[in-house]
């Protein structure tokens, strides 16, 4: 089986190599290379062609969010998972948003970065446990002060698979050949599930969904 | 500027004793030219008066005098006419005793109205008429042997010597009464001279007490308006000290609320950035030790609890850092940080916070950013603390030239009008630092509303490149 080939982008040294110790450890994982900022990462991202850029938020020059706007823009199919020390959803919801597929936390990274990376390797988004425990208990507490009705039970049986499945990271296209639908039908469920939560994009329909615990 | 400060600070009580002084002065230069002014017109109405007076004085005594002399003259006209009738009528004795007893009382009257005049007379001018007098006596005397005669005596020949000598001396007396008429008109035209040179001699005084007068007030007037001025002076270096006083106040405290946050920002990635990265780094580590190490029990346990151990401290410095400053308003912008600010009071308090943004650009310049963040901060805090609020609605809202904030809460408000806590100070401190304007609408019972205006630096610039 071919190895998944990985880019390292953290600006502190001592994180790079105990994150290259775990991963060098994976037979199935191979390091091409490692940057300590966010520009130095877009241009051997767009050199190397990794399948997967581990990506620091915090870094010089540029931020690893916008790296990561800028390595998805440039090269869709190269898959990002950032590692954050915050488990804030405003973070969360902005790596969602530059598109990464995956969100970490950095301690507990150790536990999660293999998963993670086999996951949105394969298109899948990945979230820490606890970013998603915390999302969750977030929206539940709000959804209780404000006394307000859980939008999701507005959803019908099937918008909740498609909402699963979209959430999941799979494209229309997909979704559609999963539950044998035509793709047309997938992106009218998808504008009715998007207007019933209130949602604007696929990056606030995923946190949706990890608030919701439909996906972790 | 500090030693300018101690300076002036040193020597005020002396400058005040000075502007005591010179008031003092001002006040008795101001006393001596009203003195002045009325010596001077008391002076000249007395001098007036007396002058009149004593015109009055002269006319009425060269008058009497004029009087007198005119008198003198009539009588003897007249008792020269007595003496005529007397020596042509011849016989009627009645007739005759009647003329000598007229002639008699004339020369009586006449006598005692001269002497009463040369008694009214200062002495140096009494001799003319003294010698009138004389005169008079002897023209009196040689009219005396005419009423002795004898009727039949009367067409004698003494008749006509004694007609003509009584004649001359008559001559003699209207002739003095002339010349003392002649020395009266003299002297009346001495009294106009003496008035014309007492006039002058008035108006010299007048005109020197006048430039007198006019030169002390000009002194007086000149003295003020330099006294004036230089307060004037004073209290215009005054003003702009207390002006440079006041903007140096101000940069200060915006040096310092710079500086706070700037303290802030370092500590908090510091903690974030080296401490929290080297702990996150270190439970990488320990994981890797785990899972290489093939001993079980004590050993694994050891490290379960370094992990352990590492993770709260982890959180600690995560929350120590972002309670500090919260990395979002530097990484994701005021928006992200707003709405985490809100989601962490909500979660420690009762309080739900709700936060709307408004077309607020990503790259508002860092002061705006910092500003808005804290003031929010402070806002909800007040709320919580002070106004046991259920719900607060912040909302931001950027326009082409300025951001507006609100932050409305549904507590029990107070009396904004008089209670101005030291966080609102705090508040309306950085705002006004920015230009712009902080109100607060405030009932009791009916909430808070805490509004701020910021004008933009750049309109044009909205949407470029700020945040370098």
């Amino acid at each position: 089986m071919k190895k998944l080939r990985i880019l390292l982008a953290d600006d502190h040294i001592v994180m790079r190599s105990g994150l290259r110790a775990l991963l060098d450890r994976q037979p199935n994982l191979e390091v091409v290379g490692e940057s300590e900022n966010g520009r130095e990462t877009v241009a051997l991202a767009a050199s190397l062609k990794p399948d997967v850029v581990v990506m620091d938020v915090g870094m010089p020059i540029l931020n690893g969010i916008e790296a990561t706007q800028t390595i998805v823009t440039q090269c869709p199919t190269i898959a990002v998972v950032i590692l954050s020390m915050h488990a804030d959803e405003s973070y969360v919801m902005r790596a969602l948003k530059a598109g990464a597929r995956g969100y970490l936390l950095k301690d507990s990274a150790a536990a999660d970065l293999i998963g993670a990376i086999q996951a949105i390797s394969q298109g899948k988004s990945f979230f820490s446990p606890k970013v998603s425990r915390i999302l969750a208990e977030d929206y539940v507490r709000v959804l209780k002060q404000k006394g307000a009705v859980d939008t999701y039970d507005l959803l019908t049986s099937r918008e909740r698979e498609i909402l699963q499945l979209l959430a999941e990271g799979k494209s229309n296209k997909e979704v559609a050949t999963a539950l044998n639908i035509s793709p047309y039908t997938v992106e009218t469920h998808r504008s009715h599930i998007l207007q019933k939560l209130n949602l604007h994009n696929s990056a606030e329909l995923v946190l949706y969904a990890v608030r919701k615990g439909i996906i972790s | 500027m500090t030693e300018k400060k101690l300076d002036t600070l040193v020597a005020s009580p002396f400058q005040g004793r000075r502007q005591f002084g010179s008031r003092a002065a001002l006040f008795a230069g101001f006393g001596t030219l009203l003195i002045l002014m009325a010596i001077i017109s008391i002076d000249s109405l007395y001098t007036l008066e007396a002058f009149e007076t004593h015109n009055t004085q002269i006319r009425q005594d060269l008058l009497y005098r004029e009087h007198t002399l005119e008198q003198v003259r009539t009588s003897v006209y007249e008792s020269g006419d007595i003496m005529s009738d007397y020596t042509v009528i011849e016989s009627d004795l009645h007739t005759r005793e009647r003329l000598r007893t007229e002639f008699q009382s004339i020369h009586s009257e006449t006598t005692a109205l001269l002497k009463a005049c040369i008694q009214s007379l200062p002495t140096d001018k009494r001799d003319s008429f003294q010698h009138l007098g004389e005169e008079l006596e002897r023209y009196w005397s040689r009219a005396d042997p005419i009423f002795a005669l004898r009727a039949t005596e009367k067409k004698g020949l003494g008749h006509s010597a004694l007609r003509s000598d009584v004649l001359s001396q008559y001559a003699e007396v209207l002739a003095i009464t002339k010349e003392i008429s002649a020395v009266n008109d003299d002297e009346l035209k001495e009294a106009d001279r003496r008035i014309s040179e007492t006039f002058a001699q008035f108006r010299r005084r007048l005109l020197m007490l006048a430039v007198i007068g006019f030169s002390f007030g000009l002194i007086l007037a000149t003295t003020t308006i330099v006294y004036a001025g230089r307060l004037e002076k004073r209290v215009e270096d005054k003003y702009e000290e207390s002006l440079q006083a006041q903007r140096e106040l101000k940069q200060l405290s915006k040096r310092l609320v710079e500086a706070e946050e700037r303290e802030r920002r370092a500590i908090s990635r510091e903690l974030h950035d080296e401490v929290g990265q080297c702990l996150s780094a270190l439970l990488i580590d320990v994981d890797n030790l785990t899972e290489m190490s093939s001993e079980e029990g004590a050993f694994r346990q050891g490290l379960q609890k370094i992990k352990t151990l590492a993770e709260n401290c982890v959180n600690e410095v995560r929350n120590m850092a972002l309670l500090l400053r919260p990395s979002m308003l530097d990484d994701l912008g005021l928006v992200a940080a707003l709405d985490w600010q809100a989601r962490e009071v909500s979660k420690r308090t009762s309080m739900l916070v709700d936060t709307v943004d408004e077309n607020v650009s990503e790259n508002l310049p860092e002061e705006y950013k910092t500003c808005v963040y804290r003031i929010v901060q402070e806002a909800l805090n007040n709320c919580s603390k002070h106004a046991y609020a259920k719900n607060v609605r912040v909302v931001v809202r950027q326009e082409p030239n300025y951001l507006r904030v609100s932050i409305e809460d549904d507590g029990k408000g107070f009396d904004a009008s008089r209670v101005r806590g030291l966080g609102l100070v705090g508040m309306n401190e950085r705002v006004s630092q920015l230009g712009g304007v902080l109100k607060v609408e405030s009932d009791p019972a009916r909430g808070t509303r805490l509004r701020v205006d910021l004008p933009l630096p750049n309109p044009s610039d909205d949407s470029g490149e700020l945040s370098s």
